[in-house]
């Protein structure tokens, strides 16, 4: 895009500006070649971009294509059942909610301390905050099947079974980094004006960073968690040993539980044509609630903006 | 050298041979002055010469940041504030500042001003709603603003939000009132409406107000103190300080040949 506003920007000057002394027409051999890469670098630009968006568009017409016909009611009412018996997902779609649900719930509230503490907290050590920063990036890119491994040993084990808790909490380990990354970045972009004319009115550091620069930062806040949300709903390698997976409905979280995505990864890969069927139509629902995620962030970050 | 005119009125504020420091940098130099009740103390002087760094010693605002610490005295109410029991929170309620750059909270312009009036007093919601017409008032702000009360405080021109943090600051009716460069992002006109405003302040509060603009010293103050690389150079009524400056440097200063 902006490339391409450069070059509209330089035709305009060349039309406008164009003089008889052939200043502006570049006649020289140097020109013309900066000209020539100029085309060339535009070009590899526009290229790219339409690759990338022949992809996105591509996945998602296929999604539609395959998935489309599985958006019947019996898929949002029916529970997962044996191949030929027309079942649908409304187990998975339902447990899915929950574990992302309960994952925002547990892990949000954490991440949220913690980006206090590293933007808030500057006058402590600055070694720890580092540490702590250190650590919040790498879960950040941390593969989250370790995470799945990670519960299973400190909770599916002692329990002696998986559940839909275990599984939460894996995908809150995921959702705690992605908060506090957000929730420091905005706390730092409160103007320090703001805290010190809080503070120059006798009001306590508690109430500084709750009523004034958390409420400053607010909509960045609540869009670090939606991200965090959008993130952990499409996760599957933390579900597989920790929440497992469940053919009947459930919505115990201490029973193992099904997901969206522990459902399409067993029935992407099975030979019955129904099952392959509802894989793509949850392939699908997971991609639109994530699509719809994200134009909220876009909605609320353009309201912001005005 | 200091120089500390006898004045008639009883000091609110009096520092003692106060030096200030930012880690090794010793930011002023033993210095002593008074600021008057009921009247406005200007400091005037060049960048970097220490004028908001007392103001941040009056409110101790300086508590936030390690490595910067104060010596000597600044007795308010009888107590030196320096002292480690001094409870910051109230002192800040009593010694209130305003800022260069108007700091509007993200809330209402109702609620900006409940905000410091909460943190100190319990007031039902009708003795609330009249401190805040009261304030407003008294800065000029309550016609453009009535109809308002609970708009967002950041769609207010930047005049208007100085004017609301003016209003702010003394909704927890301090005794003093600090104000670092309040117009220096203003206006003509909403700074014209500021100088007024001081005027009509200061029957009620002492204030002490750091200028760059020396006119504004000169309409302003009864009493201005001119400082120079950390030091207090002179102390002196408004009018005795710009026709007739004792020391050289102020001289020099005032006249625009450094600074």
């Amino acid at each position: 895009m902006a490339g391409q506003e450069s070059v509209a920007a330089t035709t305009v000057l060349m039309d406008t500006d164009c003089c008889s002394s052939g200043r502006w027409q570049g006649n020289t051999l140097s020109d013309m070649r900066r000209r020539m890469v100029d085309r060339i670098a535009t070009g590899l630009c526009w290229a790219a971009t339409a690759l990338v968006l022949l992809m996105l568009f591509s996945i998602l017409f296929v999604l539609i294509r395959n998935g489309i016909g599985g958006l019947r009611w019996v898929t949002f009412v029916h529970v997962t059942l044996p191949p030929g018996q027309a079942g649908g997902l409304a187990n998975a779609i339902v447990g899915s909610l929950i574990q992302t649900g309960l994952a925002v719930l547990i892990g949000a509230p954490v991440g949220l301390l913690v980006g206090i503490y590293l933007a808030e907290f500057t006058s402590t050590d600055g070694r720890l905050i580092n540490l702590v920063r250190f650590v919040s990036d790498l879960l950040l890119s941390a593969p989250s099947i370790l995470v799945g491994l990670f519960i299973y040993m400190v909770v599916v084990v002692p329990t002696g079974h998986f559940s839909g808790l275990a599984g939460a909490l894996a995908l809150s380990i995921l959702v705690v980094p992605v908060v506090v990354r957000t929730t420091e970045d905005m706390l730092r972009l409160v103007p320090l004006s703001m805290r010190e004319a809080a503070i120059a009115l006798g009001a306590p550091r508690w109430r500084v960073i709750l009523f004034v620069c958390l409420r400053a930062a607010r909509d960045g806040v609540a869009t670090g968690i939606l991200l965090a949300l959008a993130r952990v709903s499409g996760e599957t390698a933390p579900l597989l040993f920790t929440s497992l997976g469940n053919m009947n409905w459930s919505v115990s979280p201490a029973a193992p539980m099904a997901s969206l995505p522990v459902t399409i990864y067993q029935y992407a890969g099975a030979a019955y044509a129904d099952w392959t069927a509802l894989a793509w139509t949850g392939a699908l629902l997971i991609t639109a609630g994530i699509l719809m995620i994200n134009i909220t962030v876009r909605l609320g970050l353009g309201r912001n903006r005005k | 050298m200091t120089v500390v005119e006898k004045n008639p009125a009883p000091a609110a504020i009096s520092v003692r041979n106060l030096d200030f420091y930012y880690g090794a940098n010793h930011a002023l130099k033993n210095i002593s002055i008074d600021f008057p009740q009921g009247q406005v103390t200007g400091m005037i002087g060049p960048s970097g010469c220490g004028k908001s760094t007392l103001l941040r010693v009056l409110n101790r605002m300086y508590d936030l940041y390690p490595g910067q610490r104060a010596t000597g005295e600044v007795i308010f109410d009888g107590c030196n504030i320096l002292g480690p029991r001094v409870n910051l929170n109230v002192l800040r309620s009593r010694v209130g500042m305003v800022f260069q750059k108007p700091t509007p909270f993200p809330m209402s312009i109702y609620d900006n001003i409940a905000f410091g009036v909460r943190l100190h007093e319990r007031l039902d919601r009708a003795a609330m709603d009249g401190r805040v017409e009261d304030v407003l008032r008294r800065v000029a702000l309550w016609p453009e603003v009535r109809d308002r009360l609970h708009d967002s405080a950041a769609a207010l021109s930047g005049g208007q939000q100085q004017r609301l943090c003016i209003a702010r600051t003394i909704a927890t009716r301090p005794e003093v009132v600090l104000l670092d460069e309040p117009t220096s992002a203003l206006d003509p006109v909403s700074t014209a409406r500021i100088e007024e405003l001081l005027d009509e302040l200061k029957a009620d509060f002492t204030i002490a107000i750091v200028t760059h603009n020396l006119q504004q010293a000169a309409r302003c103050a009864d009493q201005v103190a001119f400082f120079y690389m950390g030091e207090v150079v002179e102390v002196d009524g408004a009018d005795r300080m710009f026709t007739a400056p004792r020391e050289k440097r102020t001289q020099d200063y005032i006249t625009g040949r450094f600074g």
